[in-house]
């Protein structure tokens, strides 16, 4: 059941009224009725899948409570990567088994040797990497004495479960979710309305960018030896604005969804392609994947590595991108395109200070000295999209060699849906900026209210027209 | 002998090439403009090699501001 679909029309109002009309007395009953929902709608894609959800869920729960009560430091860390091996083996096995087992043929077939090998179809859970992730957050917050367990198992499932994280994240912490879930919440007309406001900017950004700019990325990426250099690149380009348009926007969607429940989900973007150097860009873009690695896996692994002075945070930033990269998918590209980004933070880690103080992201605004920086880290971040999005390394790498060979050719008019969308998603990401303005300013005054009225109007309008013309499956879906 | 902010403001302030910065015992990462992750492992190396001490990576990860750094130092 996509955000995007029909059934989730009818299931979203039908969570909506049962919450606020029937539900709502009390914080238990609350969580039980989303947690039921939540499951619900996940069984919507196989039913088989909410038992490994649950197995997930409650694994996690009851090691984090053994963690938390282990007097023994050992026996506390022997709970903690228990918990650890069996998640990530659960994910392993689900996600990369038939990676595996093909690479090791491969690489047994180029040593001489034949195996049989056994293959199987495994079916990949639908959000299995981002439950996974908040799992491993709530036990080693709590190994890490940052947070205390969460006794009552049905609000812990509801962090795990609840859907309109579920599926794509944003991947949240329990230091910030937990606490909201551990009150009873009320409707709040002026909540609820900023939260359809944004779900529907998140839809616009959805049907009417990403889904106009893909056919023309679709066609250069599936036939790239047929294009240009200048074809490929604004193929580059559009992708750029396809994927923002596309995960950002269903980010805004479950952020509003979940606010017209009153829960509050976590920034997942901050204007990433306003970055000017990588690492900011990092800063910026899916926030909430870049500061799980940040905390668990680049901390550690360079705190470990912290005697080696340079190289260990360099190895660290390597190992925590190389893994960002098969985190997105069971694909060799993927891990490419981690590396490629590592390597990317060389200057920064190698420089001295006065470049590494780049890094920091301090404001917002941009001056016009600062656009050559902001370009070329767009640009570096095309390079990237090329890596992430062609099928196969061999085709990627095919497609970046025409470009800076400067295959000659001509650009198709279709390529024209990248400047005008493109355009479009800059207005709209001014108006969600504004609308946040307004909604923090504005109270309940007449023109306020009439503004957002008309902006509802014009916004339902067009996510109707443009979702007549068919809506694709969203990107991050398939991670 | 007991350590104080003051004896950690110079690190910080170095490692992080600002002399306009200010500690205090409630300071966390996100107060001080400059304090990422990258800074905080060359800050823990600086602080180490200046106090002579070594940490575990357990001890590090429960910092949560300025003055669990200290409690550690003077422990």
């Amino acid at each position: 059941m996509l955000f995007n679909s029909l059934p989730f029309l009818v299931f979203l109002p039908a969570v909506l009224l049962g919450l606020w009309l029937v539900f709502h007395r009390t914080k238990t009953r609350q969580n039980a009725f989303l947690l039921a929902a939540s499951y619900a709608f996940y069984m919507a894609w196989d039913w088989r899948f909410a038992l490994l959800l649950a197995f997930s869920t409650l694994s996690c729960y009851a090691m984090a409570i053994r963690v938390e009560e282990a007097s023994d430091m050992r026996v506390r860390r022997l709970w903690l990567r228990a918990c650890i091996v069996l998640s990530l083996a659960v994910l392993g096995f689900f996600k990369y088994f038939g990676f595996f087992t093909e690479n090791l043929s491969a690489l047994l077939a180029a040593m001489g040797l034949h195996a049989d090998i056994p293959t199987l179809r495994i079916i990949l859970p639908v959000g299995i990497s981002f439950y996974t992730f908040h799992g491993l957050s709530y036990i080693l917050d709590v190994y890490y004495g940052r947070i205390r367990t969460h006794r009552d198992v049905v609000d812990y499932a509801l962090f795990v479960a609840y859907f309109p994280l579920l599926v794509a994240g944003p991947i949240e912490r329990a230091t910030h979710l937990l606490p909201q879930l551990k009150v009873k919440r009320s409707f709040s007309y002026p909540q609820a309305a900023s939260g359809l406001l944004l779900a529907g900017w998140g839809m616009l950004k959805k049907v009417m960018v990403a889904d106009n700019v893909a056919p023309y990325v679709d066609s250069v990426f599936s036939d790239h030896a047929a294009h240009s250099a200048g074809a490929i690149a604004l193929a580059a380009v559009g992708f750029a604005v396809q994927v923002y348009a596309d995960f950002s926007g269903y980010t805004d969607i479950a952020r509003g969804i979940s606010r017209m429940f009153g829960i509050e989900l976590i920034r997942n973007f901050d204007f990433p392609y306003a970055a000017k150097t990588i690492p900011e860009f990092w800063s910026r873009w899916h926030i909430s994947l870049s500061s799980w690695l940040n905390d668990y896996v680049f901390t550690p692994i360079a705190l470990g590595l912290r005697d080696l002075g340079r190289h260990g945070v360099f190895l660290g930033v390597m190992a925590t991108f190389l893994i960002s990269g098969l985190w997105h998918g069971p694909a060799w590209h993927f891990v490419l395109w981690g590396g490629f980004h590592g390597l990317m933070y060389l200057p920064y880690i190698y420089s001295g200070k006065g470049l590494r103080s780049l890094t920091s992201r301090k404001r917002q605004g941009r001056t016009p000295s600062e656009y050559p920086m902001v370009a070329l880290t767009f640009a570096i971040v095309c390079v990237g999209y090329v890596l992430f999005r062609a099928d196969d390394t061999h085709i990627a790498l095919g497609m970046l060699g025409r470009v800076f060979t400067l295959a000659p050719g001509g650009i198709p008019r279709e390529a024209l849906a990248v400047p005008l969308f493109g355009g479009i998603l800059f207005l709209v990401e001014a108006a969600i900026a504004s609308e946040a303005v307004q909604t923090r300013w504005s109270g309940d005054s007449l023109p306020a209210r009439g503004l957002r009225q008309a902006v509802y109007l014009v916004l339902g309008l067009l996510v109707m027209l443009f979702w007549g013309s068919g809506s694709q499956g969203f990107i991050y879906f398939q991670f | 002998m007991r350590y104080t902010i003051d004896d950690l403001l110079p690190i910080f302030r170095d490692v992080l090439e600002d002399d306009g910065i200010t500690l205090s015992e409630t300071t966390v990462a996100a107060d001080v403009p400059g304090w990422d992750s990258m800074n905080h492992i060359y800050l823990v190396v600086a602080i180490e090699k200046r106090f002579k001490v070594k940490f575990t990576t357990y001890q590090i990860q429960n910092w949560k501001c300025v003055g669990d750094m200290l409690s550690e130092l003077n422990k």
